[in-house]
């Protein structure tokens, strides 16, 4: 709202420069956009103060809505418009009754709950510099003296009002109606609309002139050949006007007005008023009555305001004299009785519904900077952390331990990244997106990392090695929380010391090997998957078992998969071929179903008795997996035996074709004794004989 | 021929050759040059000084010797003296650059959240989360925003082609999650709910369609205005400065009543004005206010019992701020070299 300042002092003093009115209306809640210097004439005090209007105050898109803050504020009188007042406040004197020029028919009161129209004989022309010099300050173009004294009572009453041309409407008459399907209007912009039975118009005797609340019709307009006008001031419903609004695409003047909520009582004082300013331009005058169609007439809202309360939501006593003042300056009457007040709330304050309303004026007015300090007590003690934010911390914790920079991507992504990694059944497409680069949820945490690789790379960042935390969302799936990361280039840094080591199926295996662990994923195994975008022979996904209280086994679940990605889809994000991209992702639900708790945690007693280590190399089929010896391994070895680990793998030279060198280092140790090396040799000899019947292994 | 001046010379030219010798081996080439059996200077000195007028031998002679045992002094004087500078055997060139380790680094929208969580919680406040798709009760009529009202308009809302989850929209706000916790439990309350949030605004230096947000929420029989001011209060003077200014000015939201904006003075320049601050020496940082009584009832509390203030402050804002980084959009794009720089 651009504030004038000279035309702001038609209505009350204004005891300070323009900055600090700016300064003082930002204190109470109309934030300042900016000072403008007026337009000429200007004296050098005035300026455009340029404010911004919350939705709920639509009375302070006019002049007179902030007069009445600016009186409060500063406890000064309220010029109000009235009939006996001479210019720049006058009123015209009409009486109200029927107009024998124009016949107003209201239809449809639930959508146009008042309807004020008046005749008024003009010569149309230029309006006077001065009013012009406000439109302009106000933002607003001139048209001519009649369109221009609407908008001045707009501008300054915050009522919109129009002017029809009153010898362009068919039979004298005007209706107000919803709109039959099928018509159309060409609205002032020259466009043709087309309207539906849920909008609300102003017809003449024939077709629509104007669509309510929104914008007049170009047919009716006042031009220069106009004689007689029909002035339109009423009050209609914001939800319709909204609608309305939004789905022509019109959004004007008026219809900001009337969606956040016009003042019923305004319809007849805006007439008056322009009728006034015709005169007082010689623009015109009125002729006859002011229709006013008001059939059912909202009651006075009253409201009661304790003087306790306003202590117990701000904090604050204030003394009833000065909430008295902010109450009455801002038009409201205000009645004491006992430790209250009967607030009766004027029409124009369409926001003033219940008491903490009138304590959110006390407490502007009183100023907030004003209000005590103070800290609200703790009553009871705090609850337990909830298990979701644990786990996530804890996934996070664990992949920056293992050397991933944690990444945020956006929750959308473009429609074709996505149909990479999940069915174009299963994504979910975002139905208004601001563009196609974020028309579908993301149905997997990938193509965003895989994007920040991509981006990395393109800055000459060869290394990358990212992981985020975050929902995905598919159909099927609905909304779920995962863990994901990416690796590509040397699984370590490059060191002039050793050759550069590049990332490997392995490495993204130990990623998988620390959250199984740190989820303690029961009984965790690996099998061989098939997923599109990923390599066929190098992905593998995880599963494990939950015992969690079962009596009988459980199934196994699935918590994630990782491996490399595929070429065809390296190629599809831009991503050099020549590198490799290791990913994998994690169902964080999944991980998490394994413990209740993953801080929780009992210690195991250190063994208190030396080991013995031995090593056994075998040939086997090079297909066998590892896994199958470990098994074969652990079922035939006594419960000695501490631990298997694979140390070398070896396939070529001395080698028969088709297999494969194994060699494992078996850790055997008791937690009760010293073992002895003829008990661990008698272990081994069973060991073997188990692998050769198994798997026709050859010692070497 | 021989005299003084000529064994003055030799000297000035070892003590030259001696002051340019750096290693061992280079000590060990000017011995044999000077003091070779056959071939050294000092030999042919010795000899030069044999031929010699017998009247300048005694003198000529001394000088000879004394150079000689000068440059057996200064030689070991030297090897000494490098042997010192020298590291031990089997050490390395501390000079190299270390084997880089692999640090990982946590998002600054993590650390941020989780400096804010670390500032609530120890004051009691228990963090929540809920879904990022929500539906249209508790993401707008649950918070007094009915259909068709114009503050929707102030949340640009996006939604979905195919609801899931019983969810239409994607959340504006966290605010959704503090329906969902109060309908859940009795009062009192006192919440923070941290988590994405979702606008159709533009993509620019200073927005994105996705943001992160923490809201806070506290119910009980005596919350005031005034603890509102406390609380958020000592909330930014801890995460910012214990002196930092903080201003509270009127504004609407239509879930609080009264509304607060919080500002904080200008990081940049003090309060004087400057571009960050638009000119007006205050940042916006918080929105805030009193619960507004149609969402109590909306969760079934009863508002003349309870009374609650609720606020939420953007995690990029922060970020921004005390960052100093001036294109929202380098925290999605996951550049390493920003990342590395938290």
């Amino acid at each position: 709202m651009k504030l004038l300042v000279s035309w702001l002092r038609d209505f009350v003093d204004v005891p300070v420069p323009p900055d600090e009115l700016g300064r003082m209306l930002s204190m109470r809640g109309f934030e300042l956009a900016g000072i403008e210097p007026a337009p000429p004439p200007a004296s050098s005090e005035d300026a455009i103060v340029d404010v911004e209007i919350t939705p709920n105050r639509p009375d302070c898109l006019g002049v007179i809505g902030l007069a009445r803050e600016v009186a409060t504020t500063f406890d000064r009188p309220l010029r109000e418009l009235s009939r006996n007042r001479p210019a720049p406040l006058s009123l015209a004197t009409l009486d109200v009754g029927a107009n024998e020029r124009v016949r107003v028919l209201l239809e449809d009161p639930a959508l146009c709950p008042r309807y004020a129209a008046a005749v008024a004989e003009v010569t149309v022309g230029p309006s006077p510099a001065w009013l012009v010099a406000r439109l302009h300050a106000a933002g607003i173009r001139p048209i001519n003296n009649v369109v221009d004294i609407t908008n001045y009572v707009l501008m300054e009453l915050g009522q919109p009002m129009h002017a029809f041309d009153l010898a362009k409407l068919a039979g004298s008459e005007i209706r107000i109606r919803r709109a039959r399907a099928g018509e159309k209007v060409r609205t002032l912009d020259g466009t043709e609309r087309a309207l539906t039975p849920d909008m609300l118009v102003i017809a003449d005797g024939a077709r629509p002139q104007a669509i309510a609340g929104v914008m007049g019709g170009a047919d009716s307009e006042v031009s220069q050949s106009t004689r007689l006008v029909v002035f339109e001031s009423a009050n209609f419903d914001a939800k319709s006007v909204r609608i309305t609004s939004r789905k022509i695409g019109l959004k004007t003047e008026a219809a900001a007005r009337f969606e956040r909520g016009a003042d019923v009582g305004a319809p007849v004082t805006g007439i008056e008023r322009a009728c006034a300013l015709l005169e007082a331009t010689g623009a015109g005058r009125a002729l006859g009555s002011v229709v006013d169609c008001y059939p059912t007439p909202a009651p006075r809202r009253q409201i009661r305001l304790r003087q306790a309360r306003i202590a117990r939501v701000l904090g604050e006593t204030i003394v009833p004299a000065l909430v008295e003042r902010f109450l009455t300056g801002l038009g409201f009457q205000a009645s004491k009785t006992g430790d209250s007040w009967d607030v009766v709330v004027p029409t124009f304050r369409v926001d003033i519904i219940r008491e903490t309303d009138l304590i959110e004026e006390v407490a502007r007015h009183y100023g907030y900077d004003k209000l005590p300090v103070t800290f609200p007590a703790l009553q009871t003690p705090p609850e337990a952390p909830l298990p979701s934010l644990n786990r996530d911390r804890r996934a996070r914790e664990m992949l920056l331990r293992a050397g991933f920079t944690e990444a945020v991507t956006f929750s959308f992504i473009e429609k074709q990244a996505a149909g990479l990694f999940a069915a174009d059944a299963e994504l979910v497409p975002v139905a208004n997106p601001l563009s196609e680069k974020f028309s579908t949820l993301r149905p997997s945490l990938l193509p965003g990392l895989l994007e920040s690789v991509r981006h990395n790379r393109h800055h000459q960042v060869r290394d990358v090695r990212l992981f985020e935390v975050g929902r995905c969302f598919t159909r099927s799936g609905g909304e779920q929380s995962n863990v994901a990361f990416v690796w590509t280039g040397a699984a370590r840094a490059d060191h002039w010391s050793t050759d550069v080591v590049p990332v490997s199926f392995f490495d993204a295996k130990a990623v998988a090997d620390v959250l199984i662990r740190a989820f303690k994923v029961t009984k965790p195994t690996v099998e061989r998957v098939q997923i599109p975008y990923m390599i066929p022979g190098r992905t593998a996904q995880v599963v494990g078992t939950p015992t969690n209280g079962a009596e009988s086994p459980s199934k196994t679940r699935h918590v994630g998969y990782l491996g490399e990605l595929a070429p065809a889809v390296m190629r599809a994000l831009d991503l050099p071929e020549s590198d490799p991209v290791f990913v994998g992702e994690f169902d964080l639900g999944a991980l998490a179903s394994f413990t209740s708790d993953v801080e929780s945690r009992r210690v195991e007693s250190l063994p208190r008795f030396p080991s013995i280590v031995r090593d056994i190399s075998i040939i086997v089929d090079e297909y066998l997996p590892a896994a199958n010896v470990r098994g074969t391994i652990r079922s035939a070895a006594p419960a000695t035996l501490a631990g298997v680990h694979e140390f070398d793998r070896y396939q070529g030279k001395g080698i028969p074709e088709g297999r494969i060198s194994l060699s494992l280092r078996l850790t055997f140790q008791s937690p009760e004794r010293t073992l002895t090396d003829a008990e661990v040799q008698q272990a081994m000899e069973a060991i073997l004989g188990a692998l050769v019947k198994a798997h026709g292994a050859v010692q070497r | 021929m021989t005299d003084v001046a000529e064994i003055e010379r030799l000297r000035a030219e070892f003590d030259n050759e001696l002051a340019r010798a750096t290693s061992d081996r280079e000590l060990q080439t000017l011995r044999d040059k000077y003091l070779g059996r056959k071939q050294g200077v000092v030999v042919g000195l010795m000899k030069a000084v044999a031929s010699a007028p017998p009247a300048d031998r005694p003198t000529l002679g001394g000088l000879a010797n004394t150079f000689k045992q000068d440059i057996e002094t200064q030689l070991a004087a030297r090897r000494t003296a490098l042997a010192v500078g020298r590291p031990p055997a089997g050490s390395v060139d501390i000079t190299l650059p270390g084997r880089e380790l692999s640090i990982g680094h946590r998002h600054p929208l993590t650390i941020l959240r989780e400096r804010v969580e670390s500032i609530f919680v120890p004051m009691g406040y228990h963090v929540v989360e809920g879904p990022e798709v929500e539906d249209e009760y508790h993401n707008f009529e649950a918070l007094n925003i009915p259909a068709e009202h114009p503050a929707r308009d102030m949340q640009d809302t996006l939604y979905l082609g195919t609801p899931i989850t019983g969810g239409t929209l994607l959340r504006t706000h966290t605010s959704g999650m503090q329906i969902r916790y109060m309908e859940a439990h009795p009062p009192p309350v006192r919440i923070i709910a941290p988590g994405k949030v979702y606008r159709r605004d533009n993509f620019d230096p200073s927005h994105t369609p996705m943001f992160h947000q923490i809201e806070g929420l506290v119910v009980g029989e005596d919350v005031t205005m005034a603890d509102l001011k406390g609380t958020l209060i000592g909330f930014l003077r801890q995460l910012f400065q214990p002196d930092t200014p903080v201003l509270f000015r009127p504004t609407f939201f239509p879930y609080t009543e009264p509304s607060a904006d919080i500002f904080i003075g200008c990081q940049l320049c003090g309060g004087n004005g400057c571009p960050l601050c638009k000119r007006t020496g205050w940042l916006e940082v918080l929105g805030s206010g009193m619960v507004h009584p149609a969402v109590f009832e909306a969760v079934g509390y009863d508002p003349e019992r309870y009374t609650g203030f609720a606020f939420g402050v953007g995690i990029e804002r922060l970020a921004l701020l005390m960052y100093g980084v001036d294109d929202i959009r380098a925290f999605y794009e996951n550049d390493l070299r920003f990342l590395e720089q938290f």
